[in-house]
């Protein structure tokens, strides 16, 4: 139906297909009948021509015949009396009939006594001859004969012409049907249609709906009323359609759609090129928690709210928007300076703060906002979401409920991820990540007793990249799993050069990403990677977070029993930060729990800390769990922990990460374990460090 | 003797006429008067001969006669009837003739007038023939008619050419003698008369044809043209033409110049008769060409004064017949010479009409022969000498 064409040059299509429609319509008719009754007409005139050819011949045949008869009648007496010269006058009296090309008289002897010849018999001749009898009262004889050749030319000429005129008539007729059905036609076939067509080309133009205009009562007034009537019905659900494509069915507002167009009107709209247009991204923090929390019914409801806050918050001037989800845009078309913007932006996290009650519950709403400022004449101005949305990632990644503003450091950083994410499959095929090592010490005895595998990406360009800014990118990427096998590898080959140095009670942990514990085959491929190591699984630590066995409790549950059947530990990491669930600690298959640093650096001044350290260590030994505290810097602290009952420490304090190759050097001093065995590591250090 | 016929002389001279010397006669009702009403043209040769025999017998008969010319238009032959009937000093007997039928109402007006009236040459026809019967009886003042007898012309025309071929054993191929008869026309009674006459004498003779009866029209030119055409068939038909018949003598003169132009020789390979004792045919006789021509018959003028003088003076003629036919004759090479001069100079005041009355006793029965013509014919005025 709907072509480029019609999209792109309404005018002239409807120039050309309206009345190429009706034509076609009223050619094909024409084509369809004229012909035909052309055909029919002539036919009819040939047959009939036809027909009164041979009747004329016939009457041209008898009527010679009865000339011959009523000449032989004449003639026989001045014939027998032998006056020649009155039948030739008799004779030449049927001369007068053209259609007679010669006659001729022959006595008894069979002499010809007269003989006229009218025109020379170029044409077909027919002859008649008839007995020319002579009698009185006393003989009755047969005094000659006569002898008439005819010509049928003009019966030829005279059918010759009425077959031409015929078809000049039939022609005639014919044109006149043509011009008649043509006329008609138009007026009953064409114009209707072409009035249907050309309301059809302008209710495409501007998408309104437009009568067509007959006023007659036959078949086409009949559609033209259905289709006004369809036209009307259509034009109202296209207004409905155009305003669902590009409104919130919730909340009602704009969507996303309607933010492409706006962003298009956007500068337009501005009072002046240099005029500042702020575009705020918002989006809820922990919305999920809501929609997980009190149903989905709530979370729309929450919305809602949401929606009708910022538009309460915003100047009829200003402009919100729902993306989708629990992503709101309002954009202010003229602020003075970024500060206003920014002050505007947080008047909305205001608004959106303010308490909601659902299901008799109080719930303060928290939201991110990603602000992007730009002139009105900017020639990127539509990018404006991709960098409110840039500002955003940062505002949600680095202070969740608070508002970015787009700066240049903001852009860099964009910049540089997405550089990095754009170099994640060159990073893996020249080998740029490495695993370096940092050492798990027995507080007790200070001998390494683990080593914790951490991910490094050594860029050619950028140089050393701490995981904390790249393993986002991998996860984004979906390389989780390469790296997770990446990190396997090398792991347990350092096992295999740790068993070949003698080391073959040190195990080494590697950190399991959530999407891996959906992944059943991990037991199978850790299996065949340590035997094709020729180390023990048990060798081997496996670190996951809270936050992956919420997601997927039965596959996560399901993944470690199999990896923990293998021999493999594992290792609850981060604990204290997340949920913290004591059910967690009961459910999962864990042998180990390690106190996130947060809890230790405030160790030993914060007595709080000290306690929450002092709550877990009893908690775990309680479930038989081995602790192991992160982050230890100082000797106070691994002191502590010592005093607590944490078994493991692991941190600066003992042992910066490094590569294998370092580590091993490290321990071969080790060899002879000393009181200050601290060796700092030539590697620069990577602050914070991240749990990889 | 000799003074009684002086006598006789002096009161015949103080009279005024002659007596007839021959003549028997019972009454003598004085000088005629007799008015012919002439259907014919001036200058037409038979009506004028007719009237000039009329006007000769008259002055032999005592009687004065009229000739008024109708010139050939019957309208002007009735008003010259009436005005005759209706005069006042009305004529003794009024001659008419009956072309064309036109002359019924002048005998009616006649009737009605007491005039005497004599049909000549062309008797009632017809209806009228049948309406008013024989003379004398519904119309008591017409006497009678005087008519030729050319029926027996016609036949007699024919037996002289039958004759002749057989006597030069002229027959043709299949043993007969053919003939070519040419006819004037008809429907005239005095053509059909004579046609009849070449009929009964063919009928009568088995050996002879009569290939075609042609019709001329009475004119020569036709008659050659339509002989030409039958000489010419008759070749094809590997016919010998014998003889031809004709019923005058322009037309057996016309035939003969056809006859000559096909190579025959007229009167040695083949004859030829005509009808009218016309001057060319008599000198066409006199060359041998013209083997006869019948006729006579303008002698008819004659004759009817001869029967009025005879009906004045008491002989009516119809103690015979009310009608009386005149036979016609023939003038071949043997009576040419006595007939021939009579004719070519129109001398017909050297026939003794007088000798022709009827003698007393024998009204009605008249010889009007060629040798009594002959006979009463007086020398021609340098032939005395």
């Amino acid at each position: 139906m709907r072509n480029g064409d019609d999209m792109t040059d309404p005018d002239r299509k409807q120039q050309a297909a309206a009345p190429s429609r009706s034509r076609s319509v009223v050619r094909a008719m024409l084509w369809a009948t004229v012909p035909v009754l052309l055909v029919v007409q002539l036919l009819a005139s040939a047959g009939v021509e036809a027909s009164s050819f041979w009747s004329q011949i016939r009457q041209l045949d008898a009527r010679i015949a009865r000339t011959a008869e009523s000449r032989a009648e004449l003639i026989a007496e001045p014939l027998w009396k032998m006056r020649y010269d009155q039948v030739t006058s008799v004779l030449n009296e049927i001369m007068h009939d053209e259609t007679i090309a010669a006659a001729a008289v022959y006595d008894d002897t069979g002499v010809a006594i007269a003989r006229v010849v009218a025109r020379p018999a170029d044409q077909a001749v027919s002859e008649v001859s008839r007995p020319i009898r002579y009698s009185n009262g006393n003989i009755a004889v047969q005094a000659g004969r006569i002898a008439i050749a005819y010509s049928y030319a003009t019966v030829y000429a005279d059918t010759g012409g009425r077959l031409m005129l015929l078809l000049v008539v039939g022609l005639l007729a014919t044109f006149a049907t043509l011009i008649a059905m043509r006329i008609s036609a138009n007026i009953f076939i064409g114009r209707p249609l072409t009035a249907i067509m050309s309301a059809i080309q302008r209710s495409k133009q501007d998408g309104r709906a437009y009568p067509a205009d007959i006023k007659s009562t036959n078949e086409f007034g009949q559609l033209a009323r259905a289709f006004n009537a369809m036209q009307h019905t259509t034009s109202g659900a296209l207004d409905r359609l155009g305003h669902m494509a590009a409104h919130d069915p919730l909340t009602g507002l704009p969507n996303r759609r309607s933010l492409s167009e706006h962003l298009v009107t956007l500068s337009g709209d501005a009072g002046s090129p240099d005029s500042l247009i702020a575009f705020c991204f918002i989006d809820l923090d922990d919305f999920k928690g809501i929609n997980d929390t009190f149903g989905h019914d709530a979370g729309d409801k929450f919305l809602v709210h949401i929606s009708e806050r910022l538009g309460d918050a915003v100047e009829p001037q200003d402009w919100v928007a729902r993306l989708g989800g629990d992503e709101f845009v309002v954009i202010r078309p003229e602020v003075s300076n970024e500060a206003t913007a920014q002050a505007f932006a947080r008047q909305l996290l205001d608004a959106i703060s303010e308490p909601i009650r659902l299901h008799d519950k109080q719930v303060v709403p928290r939201a991110s906002i990603g602000l992007a400022v730009r002139r009105a004449g900017d020639p990127e101005l539509s990018h404006l979401p991709a960098l409110a949305d840039i500002a955003l990632y940062h505002a949600k990644s680095k202070a969740p409920g608070t508002v970015a503003v787009l700066d240049e450091a903001l852009q860099r950083d964009y910049r540089r991820r997405r550089d990095l994410e754009l170099a994640i499959p060159t990073g893996f095929a020249e080998g740029q990540f490495e695993v370096w090592y940092q050492s798990q010490v027995d507080l007790e005895s200070q001998a390494v007793v683990g080593l914790e595998a951490l991910i490094r990406w050594r860029h050619p360009e950028l140089g050393l990249i701490g995981p904390g800014e790249f393993l986002p990118l991998i996860e984004r990427s979906g390389n989780n799993a390469r790296l997770t096998r990446y990190v396997l590898t090398d792991a347990c080959r350092a096992l295999q050069r740790l068993a070949s140095a003698g080391r073959s009670q040190i195990r080494i942990a590697i950190n399991l990403p959530p999407s891996e514990l959906a992944d059943h085959s991990l037991a199978a491929e850790l299996r065949a990677t340590c035997a094709r190591f020729s180390v023990a699984a048990s060798s081997l630590e496996l670190e996951i977070t809270e936050g992956s066995l919420i997601n997927n409790i039965a596959s996560a549950s399901e993944t470690l029993h199999r990896l923990r059947r293998l021999g493999a530990t594992i290792a609850l990491d981060d604990f204290g930060t997340g949920y913290s669930s004591l059910a967690h600690l009961r459910r999962f298959p864990l042998d180990k729990v390690k106190i996130d640093k947060a809890f230790i650096s405030e160790i030993p001044d914060s007595a709080e800390d000290k306690a929450i350290v002092g709550v877990i260590a009893s908690l775990a030994g309680t479930l038989g769990l081995t602790l192991v505290a992160e982050g230890i810097e100082r000797p106070e602290q691994a002191d502590a922990m010592r005093e607590m009952g944490v078994m493991l420490g692991q941190g600066y304090h003992y042992h910066r990460p490094q590569p294998l190759d370092a580590v091993l050097q490290w321990l071969e001093k080790q060899a002879v374990p000393t009181e200050t065995s601290r060796v700092l590591a030539d590697s620069p250090s990577i602050a914070p460090e991240f749990a990889a | 003797m000799t003074v009684v016929l002086r006598i006789m002389l002096a009161v015949g001279m103080a009279c005024g006429f002659l007596m007839p010397v021959g003549g028997a006669v019972a009454a003598d009702a004085g000088r005629l008067n007799i008015v012919f009403v002439n259907p014919g043209k001036t200058g037409e040769v038979y009506w004028d001969m007719v009237a000039q025999t009329m006007q000769a017998a008259g002055r032999k008969l005592d009687a004065h006669v009229e000739v008024l010319t109708s010139e050939r238009n019957y309208r002007t032959m009735q008003e010259l009837g009436f005005g005759v009937v209706a005069r006042a000093d009305k004529p003794d007997f009024l001659i008419l003739s009956n072309e064309e039928s036109a002359a019924v109402p002048i005998l009616e007006a006649a009737e009605a007038a007491g005039v005497k009236t004599l049909l000549l040459s062309n008797p009632l026809i017809g209806d009228d023939a049948a309406r008013l019967g024989p003379p004398r009886q519904k119309l008591k003042t017409w006497l009678g008619d005087i008519t030729t007898d050319l029926q027996t012309a016609g036949a007699r025309m024919a037996n002289a050419l039958i004759s002749a071929a057989r006597a030069e054993k002229w027959q043709s191929p299949d043993g007969k003698i053919h003939i070519l008869g040419i006819g004037g026309d008809e429907i005239t009674p005095a053509s059909i008369a004579r046609n009849a006459g070449l009929k009964l004498a063919v009928e009568a003779a088995p050996d002879v044809v009569v290939d075609r009866m042609l019709f001329a029209n009475w004119t020569q030119s036709e008659a050659e043209q339509v002989t030409r055409n039958y000489l010419s068939w008759a070749a094809r038909k590997e016919i010998r033409p014998a003889g031809i018949w004709a019923g005058n003598d322009p037309m057996a003169l016309g035939a003969l110049r056809a006859v000559v132009a096909a190579g025959l020789t007229p009167g040695r390979n083949i004859q030829l008769v005509g009808l009218n004792w016309s001057e060319d045919a008599l000198r066409e006789i006199k060359a041998g060409r013209l083997l006869m021509t019948d006729g006579g018959h303008f002698l008819l003028g004659g004759w009817s004064i001869v029967l009025l003088r005879d009906y004045a003076d008491g002989c009516d003629f119809a103690a015979a017949s009310p009608r009386v036919e005149a036979k016609t004759s023939a003038i071949t090479r043997d009576n040419l010479a006595a007939v021939g001069d009579l004719i070519k100079t129109r001398a017909f005041d050297r026939i003794d009409f007088a000798r022709f009355r009827a003698r007393a006793g024998r009204c009605g029965q008249y010889d009007f022969s060629i040798d009594a013509l002959i006979s009463s014919l007086t020398l021609p005025e340098g032939a005395a000498d």
